[in-house]
């Protein structure tokens, strides 16, 4: 199975053989990869050197936690690559924008209004957790639309909380 | 003489209050939130009482609840820890108005040191010295605090006048932001603390944050244990400390001249029991007064661990009327600690705190290695509490084994599903102003990132390509493992039509 995986602007086509060999950029490595307490920490032997990383799925690809950096990694398969050239370039640009709660928490108060104009760093919510007064600002001018909490409200992790349009 | 005690508190410094009793034989009483049934702290007490919902101000703010508890449960002394109840100066006097013993200073000194003007007003009158202010004013209104501020100078700091570790406080550089900043900073302080009053004080530039430990008993004796170099802090919230402090580093004299401040501040509000006064220091090593905490602080295991004294329980000592057992010419620091706080906050993400269940936690172990903590595996970390969950503490015979103990301790630290801040710490062991203790209060805001200075580093991106596409490879391969399980050579339908048949 041949995968390609894109650090930033570095590419690595990766062949795994099997349980034991992998093929880098044309290069043979011997491999021993185990999971260690079931998931996300793993232990590598890349010809004997060890190495324990923690990996994560993430929403840009998988984030590898090694030696105390984090390395963002998309790994695709010839079939999710041929796909995606297929398409050509991104999604298209999607121009709202959608303010989730970055944790859970407690909204402490709503300083805009529906319908109000806003400028980028504008202040729109602000969510308590942790006991922390978190101000979660606006990325761009707009004007606030689909307001969907109010002070005092609790909110999930990832709800949406209000969108800028 | 008691010998039962109550800890009003909850995490990492409930379980080190609880071992504190352990060790002195005394049965331990533990209060829990609704969030809190599995916490360690109640695992480990002898008996364990429910507060009341999981927000604090249902829980572990219940004064009231806390004593019926006490009673009831016929525990004749309470230890408040730090946060929550600890610097209530009712509180405190609600305890010992029902007959029992509280683990502190007399709410006196609490209320003294608490309301931060008279603090400076106090202390300032026995000579020791404070940073400029609006020291003394009692509670301004924001035209009052906005006439005064031109006259101190900016760069400036609101402080909520109630408050403490961060909360409520701003920095102000400009007359125009103020009025802005000045009402964010109420309305926190305001419901941190339920009180909106704040203050003003210079901001000390390029300063470090270096505190004094003491210990004082009943009987009219007060000692130093040395100071804690407290300087790296990400908004007023410390994040690593160390013992000695790298500035004051071989200035003997520097540090008995702090060390006899503190104790006179102690001594200016009659003070008993563990305490630590804060100080600002210059670069010019010129020192002021910032403010006295009184209770046991979140960092004082790296002074346990370079003076050999146990301070829960040296308070719990005092507490029940003991002489101190040590002089102050018998009070020597050997070696150096360290101590980085683990916070479930993911450095990599503006340090928002990160909630969800700790899956899985290999903890660092072996020589001069010492771990407090709260949490384990299976427990859930809820948005209702502070983001401490762990305080990773290690001592070497000097400095730079102590920071070689840490990185390696770091390394070995294994926490799963949560974020946490370890990679930020093992940043920090690498960066050369650390190394070199060259750092003041604003050093990780201002020049400290997780993404800059990889010079020297080794380069793995290879290796964590590697490892991201076996991963991937491993789901891709169990995902049709599962398919292909599923796969019969004769259609599902027919198969269960067969099974019903046999059955028959």
């Amino acid at each position: 199975m041949k995968y390609l995986a894109t650090l930033g602007n570095r590419e690595y086509l990766i062949e795994v053989i099997d349980e034991a060999h992998i093929v880098v950029d044309g290069v043979p490595f011997e491999v021993d990869f185990e999971a260690v307490s079931e998931e996300t920490v793993y232990s590598l032997l890349v010809n004997h050197r060890s190495y324990e990383a923690l990996v994560y799925p993430g929403e840009e690809g998988w984030q590898v936690l090694l030696h105390g950096s984090q390395y963002l990694v998309q790994v695709e398969d010839e079939r999710e690559r041929r796909l995606r050239e297929s398409l050509g370039g991104g999604p298209p640009e999607n121009v709202d924008y959608h303010l989730k709660a970055p944790m859970p928490g407690l909204i402490v108060a709503v300083p805009v209004k529906e319908g109000q104009e806003v400028s980028k760093g504008d202040v729109l919510i602000i969510l308590e957790s942790m006991k922390m007064q978190n101000e979660l600002k606006s990325p761009r001018p707009g004007r606030v639309a689909r307001l969907r909490v109010r002070p005092g409200d609790s909110v999930e992790q990832r709800e949406t909380l209000l969108s800028v349009v | 003489m008691f010998n039962k005690v109550l800890i009003a508190n909850r995490g990492e410094i409930a379980v080190r209050i609880i071992r504190a009793c352990r060790e002195l034989g005394m049965l331990t009483v533990a209060v829990y939130s609704e969030a809190d049934r599995e916490a360690l702290h109640v695992r480990l007490a002898d008996e364990a009482y429910l507060l009341g919902p999981p927000p604090s101000r249902d829980s572990y703010l219940r004064a009231d609840k806390i004593i019926a508890i006490a009673k009831k449960s016929q525990a004749g002394a309470i230890h408040p820890g730090y946060g929550f109840l600890a610097e209530r100066a009712d509180f405190a006097q609600a305890i010992i108005d029902e007959g029992l013993a509280f683990i502190g200073p007399k709410p006196s000194a609490i209320a003294a040191m608490g309301d931060k003007e008279v603090a400076r007003n106090r202390v300032a009158a026995s000579g020791v010295p404070v940073v400029p202010g609006t020291e003394g004013e009692g509670a301004l209104r924001d035209e009052e605090l906005l006439a005064v501020a031109p006259r101190i100078g900016f760069p400036l700091l609101i402080k909520a006048t109630a408050g403490g570790g961060g909360k409520g406080m701003r920095e102000v550089n400009s007359l125009e932001e103020m009025p802005g900043l000045l009402q964010a900073a109420r309305r926190e302080a305001e419901a941190s603390f339920g009180d909106g009053n704040v203050y003003l004080e210079k901001l000390v530039e390029g300063a470090r944050h270096i505190e004094v430990q003491v210990l004082a008993d009943a009987h009219g004796n007060v000692i130093h244990l040395g100071e804690r170099e407290c300087s790296l802090q990400r908004r007023h919230q410390k994040l690593l400390e160390e013992s000695p402090s790298p500035f004051v580093g071989d200035d003997e004299a520097l540090r008995q001249e702090i060390g006899a401040v503190a104790v006179r501040a102690a001594q200016a509000v009659d003070y008993v029991n563990a305490g630590t006064i804060e100080f600002l220091v210059d670069k010019d090593k010129n020192y002021y007064f910032l403010e006295m905490n009184t209770r046991v602080q979140v960092e004082h295991p790296v002074t346990e661990m370079v003076t050999g004294l146990d301070i829960v329980k040296e308070q719990i000592r005092i507490a029940r009327g003991r002489p101190l057992r040590h002089t102050q010419d018998r009070i020597t620091m050997t070696g150096w600690a360290i101590e980085c706080r683990i916070n479930a906050e993911d450095p990599y993400n503006g340090f928002l705190p990160s909630t969800g269940r700790i899956t899985q936690m290999i903890l660092p172990t072996g020589p001069g290695v010492r771990v407090d903590t709260g949490v384990y595996p299976g427990f859930e970390i809820s948005p209702y509490y502070d983001s401490l969950i762990s305080k990773l503490v290690v001592g070497g015979e000097t400095r730079g084994e102590a920071i070689l103990r840490m990185r390696r301790a770091l390394e070995e630290y294994k926490v799963i599903g949560i974020r946490t801040n370890i990679p930020f710490h093992q940043r920090m062991m690498e960066s050369t102003r650390f190394l070199g203790g060259q750092y003041d209060t604003r050093f990780v805001e201002e020049r400290f990132s997780m993404e800059a200075s990889e010079e020297g580093r080794e380069d793995l991106s290879q290796i964590a390509a590697i490892l991201a596409t076996l991963v991937a490879h491993q789901r891709a391969q169990r995902a049709a493992h599962i398919i292909q399980r599923n796969e019969r050579d004769t259609s599902n339908w027919k198969w269960v039509g067969r099974w019903e048949r046999m059955h028959r």
